[in-house]
This record gives C-alpha cells, sequence and structure tokens, in this order.
C-alpha cells in the first residue's frame, strides 16, 4: 500500500508543481496565447484564472502549442 | 455575455445572492459555535472551525445539489440555478477551511510531510469500518478545487463546454466520497446518532429529486408525437404555451423549444451553445430568448446571438391547423431565418 501511497502522493506534486510553473507563465503571457480575448481584461482576471491554470494545465499545454503553431 | 471577461459576473440580483450566501454562512457558523459553547464547552478552537466549516460546506453541497432538480420540476428556482456558481465557490471555500485546519490539527505535529500523513497515518485500507476517512474528504477536496478554479467563463470557452461540463460533473464523484468521509469518520470518532440521521436525509433527498426530475424529462423525451399528412409532427395547442415563455418538445434525440411571444411562434434548438443550458425553461427577455443559467441570448426568428455574438443554434419551421401547432422534424442549419407563424 505504500508504494502506491508513493506513486500517488509523487505524481500529485509533480502535477501540481508544473501546474505552478505553468501558472506563473499563463499568468505573464501564456492567457493571452490561450484566447486575445483576455488582452482586454484586467489584470485581476489573470490573476482569479491562476489557480484553474494550476490546476487545468494539461489541457491548456495543447491549445498553447496549437495556437503558436498558427 | 461580453466580449471580454469581468473578474466576477455581478449584476443587481447575482449581489443580493451573494448577500444572502455570506450572510447564510455566517449566522450558520455563529449559531454552531453558540450551540457547541453551550452544549459542549470543552470543545477547542480548532475543532470547532474542522467541524463548523465542515458540516457548513456538506450542508452547502447539498442545495447546490438540489438546485438543478427542483429547477426542472419547477422553473420558480431557477433563479437559484442562475446563481449557483458562486454557491458552488463558497461552499469549496468553507471545506478547504475544514481540509486545512483538519490538516494542521491533526497531521502537522510529527516530522512527516502533512499530505503524505494524510495517507499513511491509518493504513487501515482493508478494513471498512476503520477505513481511512481523512482520505476520501482529501481526495473530494481536490475535486472540489478543480470545480471552483474553473468557475469562470474563460474556463467553459478554452476547455471546451464538453471538457468543462464532464469536470464539472464530477461533483457526484465528490458528493459519494464526502457522504463516505463523513459516514465513516462519524462511525469511527463520535457515536451521535445526528450526524449520520441528517446525512441518510440528505441524501435520500438528493436521490429523489433526481430521480423526480429524470422521470419527467423521460416523459417528454418518449411521448409519441401525433403526425400530420407530411409527417410533421403535433406539439401543443397554442393555448399549452406561455406568453414568452417554451414548450420543450423531442424530436428524435434532440429537444426543440417552441416559444410563444407577441403573438408569434418559432422553434429552435433546445440546447444553449454557452454551457448546454437548457433554453426552453428561459424566456423572452428585450426580443431575445435568453437562457435560465448565464443568460446568453438568442433571437427566435433565427436562432443567432445579437451582434456582436456569433452564437448560432439550429431553427426549426412550425404551422398551425387552427391552434394546433405542427412542427417539421427535419432542422435547419445553424442561425437559418424562419419566418415566425402568427397565432
Amino acid at each position: 500500500m505504500i508504494a502506491v501511497i508513493d506513486v500517488f502522493i509523487t505524481v500529485l506534486a509533480a502535477y501540481f508543481g508544473i501546474g505552478v510553473l505553468f501558472g506563473i507563465y499563463f499568468f505573464l503571457a501564456g492567457a493571452r496565447r490561450i484566447d486575445p480575448l483576455i488582452e482586454d481584461s484586467k489584470w485581476t482576471v489573470r490573476l482569479l484564472l491562476l489557480p484553474g491554470a494550476i490546476a487545468t494545465w494539461i489541457f491548456l499545454l495543447p491549445k498553447l502549442f496549437k495556437n503558436k503553431k498558427q | 455575455m461580453g466580449l471580454n471577461y469581468q473578474t466576477v459576473l455581478w449584476n443587481k440580483h447575482k449581489k443580493v445572492y451573494d448577500k444572502l450566501i455570506v450572510a447564510f454562512m455566517l449566522i450558520y457558523i455563529i449559531l454552531f459555535a453558540g450551540l457547541t459553547f453551550a452544549f459542549n464547552g470543552e470543545t477547542t478552537i480548532e475543532t470547532l472551525i474542522i467541524r463548523a466549516f465542515g458540516t457548513l460546506a456538506v450542508i452547502m453541497l447539498h442545495i447546490i445539489l438540489a438546485i438543478g432538480p427542483l429547477s426542472r420540476l419547477n422553473t420558480r428556482f431557477l433563479p437559484l440555478l442562475y446563481n449557483r456558481r458562486h454557491l458552488g465557490v463558497s461552499m469549496f471555500l468553507a471545506a478547504a477551511v475544514h481540509g486545512v485546519f483538519s490538516i494542521i490539527q491533526f497531521h502537522t505535529l510529527g516530522n512527516v510531510n502533512p499530505i503524505y500523513s494524510v495517507f499513511t497515518s491509518n493504513l487501515d485500507y482493508n478494513s471498512l469500518a476503520n477505513f481511512p476517512f481523512q482520505v476520501l474528504g482529501f481526495l473530494a477536496l481536490i475535486i472540489l478545487f478543480f470545480m471552483a478554479a474553473t468557475s469562470h467563463d474563460f474556463w467553459l470557452k478554452n476547455l471546451s463546454p464538453k471538457t468543462w461540463k464532464r469536470l464539472h460533473m464530477m461533483v457526484y464523484l465528490a458528493y459519494a466520497l464526502i457522504i463516505l468521509h463523513v459516514f465513516l469518520g462519524a462511525f469511527q470518532q463520535e457515536t451521535s446518532p445526528f450526524t449520520i440521521g441528517f446525512l441518510s436525509i440528505g441524501f435520500v433527498v438528493i436521490a429523489v429529486l433526481h430521480l423526480a426530475a429524470g422521470f419527467k424529462e423521460r416523459r417528454t423525451d418518449i411521448a409519441k408525437a401525433e403526425k400530420d399528412e407530411v409527417n410533421w409532427l403535433y406539439v401543443c395547442t397554442v393555448d399549452e404555451i406561455e406568453e414568452n415563455r417554451a414548450k420543450i418538445f423531442t424530436v428524435g434525440k434532440e429537444r426543440v423549444a417552441v416559444f410563444k411571444y407577441e403573438g408569434k411562434l418559432s422553434a429552435i434548438h433546445n440546447v444553449c451553445k454557452h454551457q448546454g443550458g437548457p433554453l426552453g425553461e428561459g424566456k423572452i427577455v428585450d426580443g431575445c430568448i435568453t437562457c435560465p443559467w448565464h443568460g446568453y441570448q438568442y433571437l427566435p426568428g433565427n436562432g443567432q446571438s445579437p451582434p456582436p455574438f456569433t452564437e448560432k443554434v439550429a431553427t426549426y419551421e412550425l404551422k398551425l391547423a387552427a391552434d394546433k401547432i405542427y412542427l417539421n422534424p427535419e432542422a435547419f442549419p445553424e442561425g437559418t431565418e424562419v419566418q415566425p407563424v402568427n397565432c
């Protein structure tokens, strides 16, 4: 059981660790690349969206690369 | 609807609802504290906070889960549905206070990482009676975090409505985990029958409401429509539809909303492009069909959102025979102009 818990906690920590790094990028520049509408919004919107970016970076990353190619 | 994103989409009504939510939470916490100190004066502040916010979050979750089926059973509950998002975030905050204080009180005293301690302080995973119930609460809190963190239109648009909906349907998994968390915690840590009693009643109410709403919708879906000589489907009589409201009608596997307004009738696909809200449960406001969930609007004659918005839904053709409304089951492409029928 301990082994399963170790793996789970490690995956969880890695997921949220990457999420925090992505969140910083999202706040500074990524949000604009994902959705240009954010350009006309206040910075507080990006701050409010930060927890969501940390939580859902895995869904946003492909969208970011796709938008970059375009 | 908007052309940029707002931090919080407040209007006059939403502000009233939010004040009510805050007042409810404050009154509950004060009452809980008063009753706890009156009947159990030895309770520590930490325990009081853990229990007050934990029970508050459970009550709020029950209210949130009841709003959906109640709105489908009776349109008077729709304003609650419109404001459910802020209630959900408030519920997460209450659950987070409960979770954080529980971890601080029970898992920060040793030299083990507190999160690791949640999973390993009790390794009796094979026992039902002694199962580490804290783990279930922790997992539920993670799900609630994902939901609260994505409670903004930005996420709905950028995660796609389908992914967003799937993510938010996980509230039922969180509810199951919370039910088990409280049941097992109550079994293991206290002998009071009240916790289990109230939770059982809450579970039964939620289950019955969902079943009742499901049966009501199923009745609408399986109702066999009468056809005329050219295979148009009989919907209802004109009098059966209230002014500025709709009758929801099922065509194959799709739901259609037939609206009556200003002496005219129009039919559009029932599903809002924003979040899949039931347009037929909304009403006509300022000449536009207005989704009851988040206020997205469509023109009844062509299913298009008024400019500069670009959302479009499919439209349907109607005809009247005496006072009977008939619908052509073939949908027009999204946004197609259809002449309203005069009634």
